[in-house]
């Protein structure tokens, strides 16, 4: 294999992870920033006043400090949403979207055997996640130590690799539905639903004890349940990286047997 | 190079082609016609491993498409009949993208392509016109020497002076002993380099001959201008001819294949002038097609 597939994937993703990955950096320097002004605001008394189902959700059992701060007001939406539509949006587009755009027919014409061309693109995906992973970290970092939230470096690579996982994961579904079907929207909605289910099982669990027993098959519950700024690196961590790649494992016959579109 | 048998491809309802059996041999050009919907880039794109046969087989060079797509790919320059390619690329960047996916190919043979072609190589693709972003498809699909070609509607945008380049370009390909299986829209372009031409209407081959033999099968339109009244029993008596109208001494006939009969049976009468319109493929090719493409 020459990877000159994983070349072009690399090459044209690189102008756009700088802006994604300034983003991040923006928001999570801001939000760290804002971490004394508001610290007084964060009482025990007013957390408490949450149901205890939230608390657990977010993590914020024990004493408020910044990791709590920044695994409420950051970790748990904002870059989420951040990492999976990043991840949607790259994967969908890879093979379903360059499929219906024409572009991929030249590809598959030449001698590169299409299972090679899915991993290739999935790797590509892979280190744009994780560059995205490294950017989430050192913000943290550097935005622990300007705004005075005393996170560990450890604690904060954790937490930023629980949202390169769901990134991953979220990237690695949509590409393989899309490499199955080779309908970039097919790829979208299916990730999307499946992300979108993920996430009302992670708090629905949290609250209704029937669901509960199902809480573990969520990716966001897989990936934040430890923190996600956490000193501990949970299981789940393994089971979303083999789950993403199950999908792709998956999508690999289908992609070699199907009729590829005309665009 | 190129065995197709029994090859067929449905859609559902749709038999988009049926039973395609064909053979073409190395140095072999065969050139496919056929109304819109007929099934020439689905053949062609069966054969190219793109979409996979419900019935039947296709092999390039010994080798199983549906098995070994990689040995066949390794073997095939192929044109998609909606060539796209990405716009973000200059047409150089892609071609080493696509030369680097097949394990390398000569940068001097893309050039000297790019030259005869006239194709501005720096240009980043999506700023090209469409007879260009036409062209980087034919050196991406000329450019390794492939000893198969599959071109669908390779001249679609090309200007004329570029067709006929094209069409160089086809006959050395031939010559050095390339098998080539192209589509086309326009009769004349497959005359001129075609060794055999296949109609295919709705999804099946119905005629498959060589040029010359289509030629003699070729109906031919005469003008018989006589000293005289014409003799129109006489000539419709000679079989094969068929009159078409009389105006004052002229007679329009048509003829199917030779006119030596007819001749013949001209001898006694005084003919003062013949006005021979040349044998018409495009007759045949249109009586082929006047049924309309779409299968049922
Ligand atoms: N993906 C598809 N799904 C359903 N029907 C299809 C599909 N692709 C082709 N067809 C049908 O198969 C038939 C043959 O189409 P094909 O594209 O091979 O024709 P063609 O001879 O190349 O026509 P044209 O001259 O317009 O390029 C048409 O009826 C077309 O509608
Ligand atoms: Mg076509």
């Amino acid at each position: 294999m020459s990877g000159a597939v994983l070349r072009k994937t690399l090459r044209d993703e690189a102008r756009p992870l700088v802006w994604w990955s300034l983003g991040v950096l923006a928001i999570v320097l801001l939000m760290a920033l804002l971490w004394n002004q508001v610290r007084d605001v964060y009482t025990a008394e007013l957390l408490s006043a949450y149901p205890e189902e939230l608390q657990e959700i977010f993590n914020f059992g024990g004493a408020m400090d910044g990791a709590a701060y920044m695994n409420i007001e950051v970790f748990s939406i904002i870059l989420p949403v951040l990492f999976v539509v990043f991840g949607v949006g790259r994967g969908a587009r890879l093979i379903a979207g360059e499929e219906q755009e024409g572009v991929l027919e030249p590809v598959l014409a030449t001698p590169v055997p299409r299972w090679a061309i899915l991993l290739q693109k999935a790797l590509g995906l892979a280190v744009g996640v994780v560059a995205l992973t490294a950017a989430t970290a050192v913000a943290t970092i550097i935005g622990s130590a300007l705004g005075d939230l005393a996170i560990p470096a450890t604690e904060a690579v954790v937490g930023a690799a629980a949202m390169g996982l769901l990134g991953l994961y979220a990237g690695w579904l949509a590409l393989a539905v899309g490499a199955a079907t080779g309908h970039r929207g097919a790829a979208m909605a299916v990730a999307g639903l499946v992300l979108v289910g993920g996430y009302l099982l992670h708090i629905i669990g949290a609250i209704l004890a029937a669901v509960e027993p199902w809480r573990v098959a969520s990716p966001f519950a897989q990936a934040v349940d430890e923190g996600p700024i956490s000193g501990v690196v949970p299981w789940g961590f393994a089971v979303l990286a083999l789950t993403a790649a199950a999908f792709l494992a998956l999508a690999v016959p289908l992609f070699e047997r199907r009729d590829i579109e005309t665009g | 190079m190129i065995r197709t048998r029994d090859l067929t491809k449905r859609y559902g309802a749709t038999h988009a082609l049926e039973g395609l059996d064909l053979e073409i041999r190395a140095g072999g050009v065969l050139g496919f016609l056929g109304p819109n919907g007929a099934g020439k880039t689905t053949a062609i794109r069966l054969i190219a491993g793109l979409i996979r046969p419900s019935r039947g087989s296709a092999e390039v060079a010994g080798f199983d498409v549906a098995r070994d797509p990689q040995a066949v790919h390794a073997r095939i320059g192929y044109l998609s009949g909606e060539f796209r390619a990405y716009r973000d690329l200059t047409a150089e960047r892609y071609l080493r993208y696509l030369a680097d996916l097949r394990g390398g190919v000569d940068p001097a043979r893309i050039a000297s392509l790019a030259e005869r072609l006239d194709l501005p190589l720096r240009r980043r693709i999506g700023e090209l016109s469409h007879g260009n972003r036409q062209k980087v498809g034919l050196v991406q699909a000329l450019m390794a020497d492939p000893p198969v070609l599959l071109l669908d509607e390779p001249t679609q945008g090309l200007d004329p002076l570029m067709q006929r380049e094209f069409l160089g370009l086809i006959a050395e390909a031939r010559d050095r002993g390339c098998a080539v299986l192209l589509s086309s829209h326009i009769l004349s372009e497959v005359e001129a380099v075609a060794d055999r031409i296949g109609i295919l209407r709705a999804g099946r081959l119905v005629a498959l001959d060589a040029v010359d033999a289509l030629r003699g099968r070729a109906v031919r339109r005469l003008d018989l201008v006589f000293a005289g009244p014409p003799p129109a029993e006489v000539v419709a008596a000679v079989p094969g001819v068929r009159i078409l109208g009389t105006t004052d001494r002229t007679l329009h006939v048509e003829v199917e294949g030779s006119t030596a009969a007819l001749v013949a049976a001209l001898g006694p009468h005084a003919v003062e002038d013949v006005v021979s319109h040349e044998p018409d493929l495009e007759e045949i090719f249109l009586s082929l097609y006047a049924d309309g493409g779409e299968p049922a």
